[in-house]
């Protein structure tokens, strides 16, 4: 039974180490950005949380869409985007960064 | 003795035959390949991108010929067709030797995963060999790592299905893909393999400097075969781009009442362990 379970932990263990998250932001140029979300294998973000944090304090909460996005008005100042796949797989990306 | 002379008289016939059919081979051995090209095909981010689309000899640029027209160019980004043959902008493209008719556009490579440009353009008439020659071209751009459509089968009239990321080599590694016609395999198909040797001026639009020189005229134009199932496998010696190029291959064998040869070739990025 323990070596059971010791087995389907490490095949579970292994295949989430193999998927990495994934995130890229573009500015829409309309006051807007938008997140994409995804992993390293293909599968769907859709559902995944994501939120943006400003000066450590989380300002905007939502999940991903069926299309993997989420698209939000463009905050004043620093802020960060997080695609938050859970432990280990959460991205960050500065809001200097997103771009048109 | 006379017989002797007539003998000896007879191989230098022989010989100098030969040697014409080599100078004649020679100048159609380098390979035509259209070229759909941008500098980076691995994206870390969504962007927007420049493209280049000139019919050229990557290798030898001994001749960058005029396109005589594009029939079809568009991307394919999760399963999702653009049509992209509005955005192609006529430019002369500038090779070593002389300057050719050639089209440039630009991108929006703003959606994550795998962009799948697909470029037929009107058949080009070669004089040298009275016939058409068309290469429908495909070349893949990823943003951002994740794999959407890169290994999608599209059905074309002549493609190569890559087995392998073509945006996702190191340099000494390899690229494997499938030779197609219609969705069905093509055994044995003849392969041409040629290394892009110079690097494309962007704003210019011209060729740099030569990177390579070739021992021999068997390594500017490589030729490989598939196997039986139309599979094929090349180690990418050096990073940068290459192109594979399935001569023939296609379903269309005639244009304007001349053979055609309805190529498929695909364009793969290795990069250097750095």
């Amino acid at each position: 039974m323990i070596k059971k379970v010791l087995l389907s932990l490490t095949i579970a263990s292994s295949s989430v180490f193999a998927h990495t998250a994934i995130m890229s932001c573009f500015d829409n140029g309309d006051g807007s950005i938008t997140c994409e979300g995804g992993f390293s294998d293909g599968s769907s973000a859709s559902g995944v949380k994501f939120r943006i944090e400003q000066n450590g304090k989380t300002i905007f909460e939502s999940k991903m869409s069926e299309d993997s996005e989420v698209t939000f008005k463009k905050p004043a100042g620093k802020y960060s985007a997080v695609f938050d796949a859970g432990e280990g797989h959460a991205v960050h990306i500065k809001g200097s960064d997103i771009t048109e | 003795m006379i017989k002797q002379s007539g003998i000896l008289l007879a191989g230098k016939k022989t010989v100098l035959s030969t040697v014409t059919a080599i100078s004649i081979m020679s100048t159609s051995a380098f390979a035509h390949f259209q070229m759909l090209y941008t500098p980076n095909t691995a994206l870390k981010k969504g962007q927007t991108i420049e493209l280049k689309h000139l019919f050229t000899h990557p290798f030898a640029d001994e001749h960058t010929m005029d396109m005589a027209g594009v029939e079809e160019f568009y991307v394919i980004n999760k399963e999702k067709k653009t049509d992209l043959k509005s955005t192609l902008k006529t430019i002369t493209f500038k090779g070593n030797h002389n300057s050719g008719k050639a089209y440039e556009s630009t991108y929006k490579a703003r959606k994550m995963g795998d962009h799948v440009f697909i470029l037929q353009p009107v058949p080009y008439y070669e004089a040298n060999e009275d016939a058409y020659i068309q290469q429908i071209t495909k070349m893949v751009v990823n943003v951002a790592g994740t794999p959407t459509d890169w290994d999608a089968e599209l059905g074309l009239k002549a493609e190569i299905v890559p087995l392998t990321k073509p945006y996702a080599i190191w340099e000494h590694g390899s690229f494997t893909g499938i030779v197609k016609s219609n969705g069905k395999v093509v055994p044995y198909a003849e392969i041409e393999v040629e290394y892009l040797n110079r690097d494309v001026n962007m704003k210019s639009n011209s060729m740099e400097k030569t990177k390579v020189e070739a021992p021999q005229d068997a390594f500017v134009t490589m030729t490989i075969k598939a196997n039986k199932d139309g599979e094929f496998t090349f180690s990418i010696p050096k990073a940068g781009f290459w192109g594979f190029c399935a001569l023939g291959v296609g379903s269309d064998k005639e244009y304007k009442g001349k053979e055609l040869s309805q190529d498929a070739v695909i364009w793969v990025e290795a990069k250097s362990m750095k």
